[in-house]
């Protein structure tokens, strides 16, 4: 008998007498072992896909709700729900059929109508849906199982809009929640993909449950991402929230849970020194990291202003401050995309490579006409990435002889603060950190960041007539030798208009018990394909 | 006794109303805007408005506390902004493990404090007082994040007798719903231990040179009866008080506890809420927390009436 048996009996015993006999039930080990524990990146604080954008919430959706397509490990669109596809020759009739025994969890049928409702309210929130939205002449069920959308012009990416995997995805719903507002919440969480929400166990915060959808029909391919046959091989996935780093990891050395989606880089060596404990690289497109300077404000409404800063930064210095000295972790990144996938360019990238010039930088910086007036930087405390960089960003600004007016506050005041066009001693700012996952850079279709639309663009407002340009010139792009030509040129307008300062390319890990297996690595957590022994 | 129990209930009211107009102003105020963080990176500024709208927070201040007031009136806490859940049922989900963590520090604070604060006065001055003191002065120094980590690396990962992290309701066993707080109960009664223990301390040192006790002494009445049932019962309305009031820091407390050990309960949704500017929750925990405090202070004030039969109302 082991000391943790006679302090339960010890317990057992006063716990009889206080609630009457009260036990515990007998959770056998196959119960258990059917059972996934997972920690995911954040708390899954909302459960709309379309209403929420954030990483997590598309996440947990990917495993309730099911796409039509879905992008494999080649960044290719391939069917998931849909049977077969026709585009007429002049690109601009799309018919899709889908595929026969479809159901939702609710035991309805999949049916023409609830995929034109949910391609309606996703087309409203998502950039490459409002695009075909903006094309759209009609999109209506043919019949039960045939669709039909009628375009004005064509649309060459409308595979990958409707499979790609960043947020907000082209998730399927029911008519009558597709039919919400997609400025409103929905409150029914009714898909048709591989596992069902247990609405009823969740604890925002804290915990929520899925089940296994027995009458999930995966498609027969090997998956592949988000495309191929999900099969869901344990009865049960707990989504465990911790939110103190330390915690999880204790807990996964304990066996309390089985997997950590996304363990600090401080505390990996710990668990691979654990030899029930698996570590590996998680996404293998990792993470763009990032500072946008606002273009509509002294000193960085100034392109030399802007090109002195890039010219000073050391990429290096921020991927140490974030990942550490493991260099694995991390590359330079000389542009704007994702390292290892196919699109990725050095083009125009020079100012970012080789010795850091800080005297060249600081000429460069006095002809913008800075005079030393505070520059505004926020930085949100609350995340260890945007913590890390904010550090290294008042210290190079400082050495380029910049007055830095530091602002340590939260990502939910950056959020709201980063939104202000007014001038930074106004309430406004003139720079502020934040990362973008890798999946969403490798190419401009998901790649908000990128876009130099001025006012249109995203925060900071940066305006590049040459950048968008060959954003343009991509989407028009016929084979993947023009994409590639597009964007070599985009990476180099994009960085001699300093669109945003990149700081680097990080990967992090994830973890999990050896007793599970089948775990992936992928832009976001698969749960298709792992299995767990007791 | 009824009638003032009664009369300090109606007065709560007023404190309550009060609490919440200053927070509601306060999170007015307050930079920060959920609809940004709900619509995410990939929005712009027009679908953020567009939120805005959509949750009511584009309307002016005494719009919003005017429709928030009366909600409350009619027992509606609201809905969470993100969870789009009833707040009454986010609470109801989280009172039960923080109920559950601050009872079982409470107890143990109590059945460990009490007696190490009669036994250091009654040993004062000897190495056995120093050392009760000296864990004391321990107990007050150390976080309660330290301690946590500390014992959860003895007791759990090395000693492998405890559970890291987590709660189980007391409907699935006692020893399940036990084993979680152990570890949570200790480091967040380290501060309280320390405090009761001190304050018995200084209480106790005070009773026991009065003269009641010599006399006591000198009918030849038993140590133990001195001390637990003459000099302690003495010596209670002050301990009581620190007890009462140590419920507020058990609160404050709660929330890091919580953190480090995975407990979903109040003290987590309430960091969360700030953090995502979910105001209905934090209105709601407000008005939760303030209402808590008041009962707490009529509960130690009923109390000195039954340590202290002097004392009445």
């Amino acid at each position: 008998m082991d000391r943790r048996t006679v302090l339960k009996g010890l317990a057992g015993a006063g716990g009889l007498a206080l609630t009457g006999g009260l036990s515990a039930p007998a959770i056998g080990q196959g119960a258990a072992a059917r059972t996934l524990r997972f920690v995911p990146q954040a708390n899954l604080a909302n459960f709309d896909p379309i209403w929420g954008t954030q990483y997590v919430v598309r996440n947990a959706a990917a495993m309730v709700w099911d796409t039509l397509y879905g992008i494999d490990s080649s960044f290719q669109p391939q069917r998931q729900m849909v049977e077969s596809e026709e585009v007429t020759d002049d690109g601009t009739t799309w018919t899709f059929k889908l595929r026969p025994g479809l159901k939702f969890h609710d035991g309805a049928p999949v049916l023409s109508k609830d995929v034109v409702a949910s391609l309606t309210r996703w087309a409203a929130r998502d950039p490459m849906g409002l695009m075909i939205k903006a094309l759209q002449q009609e999109l209506t069920a043919v019949d039960d199982r045939t669709f039909k959308w009628v375009l004005k012009q064509p649309y060459p990416k409308m595979l990958y809009a409707l499979g790609k995997n960043n947020s907000p995805c082209a998730f399927i719903m029911p008519e009558r929640i597709a039919q919400t507002d997609p400025f409103k919440q929905i409150s029914e969480y009714v898909g048709s993909g591989p596992l069902k929400f247990a609405k009823s166990e969740w604890v925002p915060g804290a915990k929520a449950v899925f089940e296994k959808f027995t009458d999930y029909v995966p498609r027969q391919e090997k998956p592949s991402w988000l495309a191929g046959g999900k099969q869901v091989m344990v009865d049960r996935v707990e989504w465990v929230i911790m939110p103190d780093p330390a915690t999880a990891a204790a807990a996964l050395q304990n066996g309390e849970i089985d997997w950590w989606e996304n363990p600090i880089a401080d505390l990996v060596p710990v668990l691979k020194k654990n030899k029930n404990i698996s570590v590996d690289i998680g996404d293998p497109l990792g993470n763009v990291g990032s500072f946008r300077m606002n273009f509509l404000y002294p000193p960085f409404n100034d392109v030399k202003a802007r090109r002195a800063v890039l010219m000073a930064l050391s990429q290096e210095d921020y991927m140490r401050a974030i990942v550490g000295d493991d260099n694995s972790l991390w590359k330079p990144l000389p542009g704007y995309f994702t390292p290892d996938t196919p699109l990725y360019t050095e083009v125009g990238g020079e100012i970012l490579k080789g010795k850091r010039d800080l005297d060249a930088a600081k000429k460069l910086l006095a002809e913008s006409g800075y005079s030393g007036q505070p520059v505004t930087c926020l930085v949100a405390q609350d995340q260890p990435i945007t913590k890390a960089m904010g550090d290294v960003t008042a210290d190079l600004l400082k050495k380029l002889g910049m007055n830095v007016d530091f602002v340590a506050t939260d990502w939910g005041t950056v959020g709201s603060r980063r939104a202000q066009k007014t001038p930074p001693g106004q309430g406004g700012w003139n720079m502020f950190h934040t990362w973008h996952a890798g999946a969403d850079c490798v190419n401009p279709a998901p790649y908000t960041a990128i876009r130099a639309n001025g006012d249109k663009a995203w925060f900071g407002w940066p305006t590049s007539a040459g950048t968008e340009k060959e954003v343009a010139s991509w989407f028009e792009a016929k084979n993947l030798d023009e994409e590639k030509a597009a964007i070599g040129r985009l990476n180099k307008a994009a960085i001699d208009d300093v669109v945003y300062a990149p700081t680097g390319f990080f990967l992090s890990y994830t973890a999990w018990r050896k007793n599970v297996s089948g775990v992936t690595k992928g832009p976001l957590p698969l749960f298709w394909g792992v299995s767990k022994s007791a | 006794m009824l009638s003032y129990i009664l009369r300090r209930i109606v007065a709560t009211l007023p404190v309550m109303a009060i609490v919440a107009l200053f927070v509601f102003s306060l999170l007015y105020i307050a930079p920060g805007d959920p609809a940004v963080v709900i619509a995410g990176d990939q929005a712009s500024p027009e679908d953020v408005e567009r939120i805005r709208q959509s949750l009511g927070l584009d309307r002016p201040f005494l719009v919003q506390f005017g429709s928030w007031v009366w909600r409350i009136l009619h027992g509606d806490l609201g809905t969470s902004i993100f969870t789009n859940l009833p707040v009454s049922a986010m609470i109801g989900q989280r009172l039960g493990p923080t109920l559950s963590l601050m009872i079982v520090t409470l107890l143990l604070t109590i059945v460990v404090a009490v007696p190490l604060g009669v036994v250091a006065a009654w040993k004062a001055g000897s190495l056995i007082d120093r050392v009760i003191m000296g864990f004391a002065v321990f107990g007050f120094s150390l976080p309660v994040f330290v301690v946590g980590y500390m014992l959860a690396y003895v007791f759990a990962l090395e000693l492998e007798w405890l559970p890291v992290q987590g709660y189980t309701p007391l409907t699935q066993g006692f020893w399940p719903w036990l084993e979680n707080l152990i570890l949570p109960a200790i480091a967040l009664g380290c501060v309280y231990i320390a405090l009761v223990a001190r304050i018995t301390r200084a209480a106790m040192l005070e009773v026991l040179q009065q003269d009641y006790i010599r006399t006591a002494k000198a009918k030849g009445l038993g140590q133990g009866g001195i001390l637990f049932i003459h000099a302690l019962k003495n010596a209670a309305v002050p301990i009581v008080t620190v007890i009462g009031i140590g419920i507020a820091l058990l609160i404050g407390g709660a929330v890091v506890t919580e953190s480090v050990f995975a407990i979903p309960g109040l003290g987590r949704l309430t960091i969360d809420a700030i953090l995502r500017r979910d105001y209905p929750v934090i209105q709601g925990i407000v008005l939760l927390f303030s209402f808590v405090y008041v009962l707490v202070n009529l509960m130690i004030d009923v109390t000195y009436t039954l340590v202290d039969p002097r004392i009445r109302y």
